[in-house]
């Protein structure tokens, strides 16, 4: 449910429609890339996300954003249906928006590196986190409302990340784009197969 | 426009700008002019990313030159997604 609208509407409105606007003159680049803006009406926008380096083409996922509040907050940012715009579930995410980091090197006994080497520990991390299965993830990235709402990011404050564009659309979809789209390299199938009976040879006389 | 400068169309964060560089400098020279021609303050030019239209990133260290770029290029320079990912 979006919040209630407290900052003056012109301003977010103005603020929407600059983005809206700056995505319009770019929208044939970004099409190419499999981005399709659906709906734009203040403050909510659906973009559906397609995947064109696949034969066919897929279709991954739907981002809704509500930019309720803007600038003062930053928007929400959810995955969603394409088809339906309902937020998927986390045992519903087509993806995750896994990402590639340097962790932590865990204490490994015996481990002898030569002079001036250095260990790289490279961890795989979810962008989009829940508590559970049955619940609506979130994009735990800054410039997205539900990552500065979230008690355990408190300082980490929007106002930090304001004047870097931190949430702006395409920032946000390039984001998205790059760690759940872009990465897909194909289709994976799996098949099960099952025995359905026997096969002969002939049927004797 | 003297031989060894280019104007480059760079999108940062969705709003299109031109900067005009040197092709002898390295790429990385134009994200600091982007960033301050667009008035985006609130981020070192180390926390950005540049792509291209295809959304392959660039190496930054080449010459900009060594690249050559098509008159009508778009380079694309975005936040990067930076610490997050634990809830």
């Amino acid at each position: 449910m979006s919040p209630a609208q407290y900052v003056d509407q012109q301003v977010s409105r103005a603020k929407f429609d600059r983005e809206i606007a700056e995505y319009r003159q770019l929208e044939s680049d970004y099409l190419r890339r499999g981005w399709l803006l659906v709906r734009a009406e203040f403050p909510n926008v659906l973009v559906v996300l397609a995947a064109p380096q696949l034969s066919p083409a897929a279709i991954v996922t739907g981002v809704a954003f509500d930019y309720t509040n803007y600038d003062m907050q930053p928007p929400s940012v959810r995955l969603v249906h394409p088809f339906t715009a309902e937020p998927y579930k986390a045992k519903d995410l087509p993806t995750v928006l896994m990402r590639s980091v340097e962790a932590g090197a865990p204490p490994i006994p015996g481990l002898q590196l030569p002079l001036g080497a250095q260990a790289r520990f490279i961890a795989q991390q979810p962008l989009m986190q829940s508590y559970g299965p049955d619940d609506t993830p979130f994009l735990c990235l800054a410039g997205v409302r539900e990552y500065h709402d979230h008690p355990g990011h408190s300082g980490d404050a929007w106002e930090l990340h304001r004047r870097s564009g931190a949430g702006r659309l395409v920032r946000l979809l390039e984001t998205i784009s790059k760690y759940g789209v872009q990465p897909i390299s194909e289709y994976q199938i799996t098949l099960q197969p099952r025995i359905a009976g026997f096969a002969q040879r002939e049927v004797p006389s | 426009m003297p031989n060894n400068e280019v104007d480059l169309a760079i999108v940062v964060n969705g709003q299109p700008t031109v900067v005009r560089a040197n092709t002898n400098a390295p790429l990385r020279t134009v994200i600091a002019r982007a960033l301050e021609q667009t008035g985006n303050a609130g981020q070192p030019p180390e926390n950005w990313e540049l792509r291209d239209a295809a959304g392959a990133p660039l190496p930054l260290d080449q010459k900009i030159g060594d690249f050559n770029f098509a008159a009508d290029v778009r380079l694309f320079l975005n936040l990067k997604a930076g610490v997050g990912g634990v809830a």
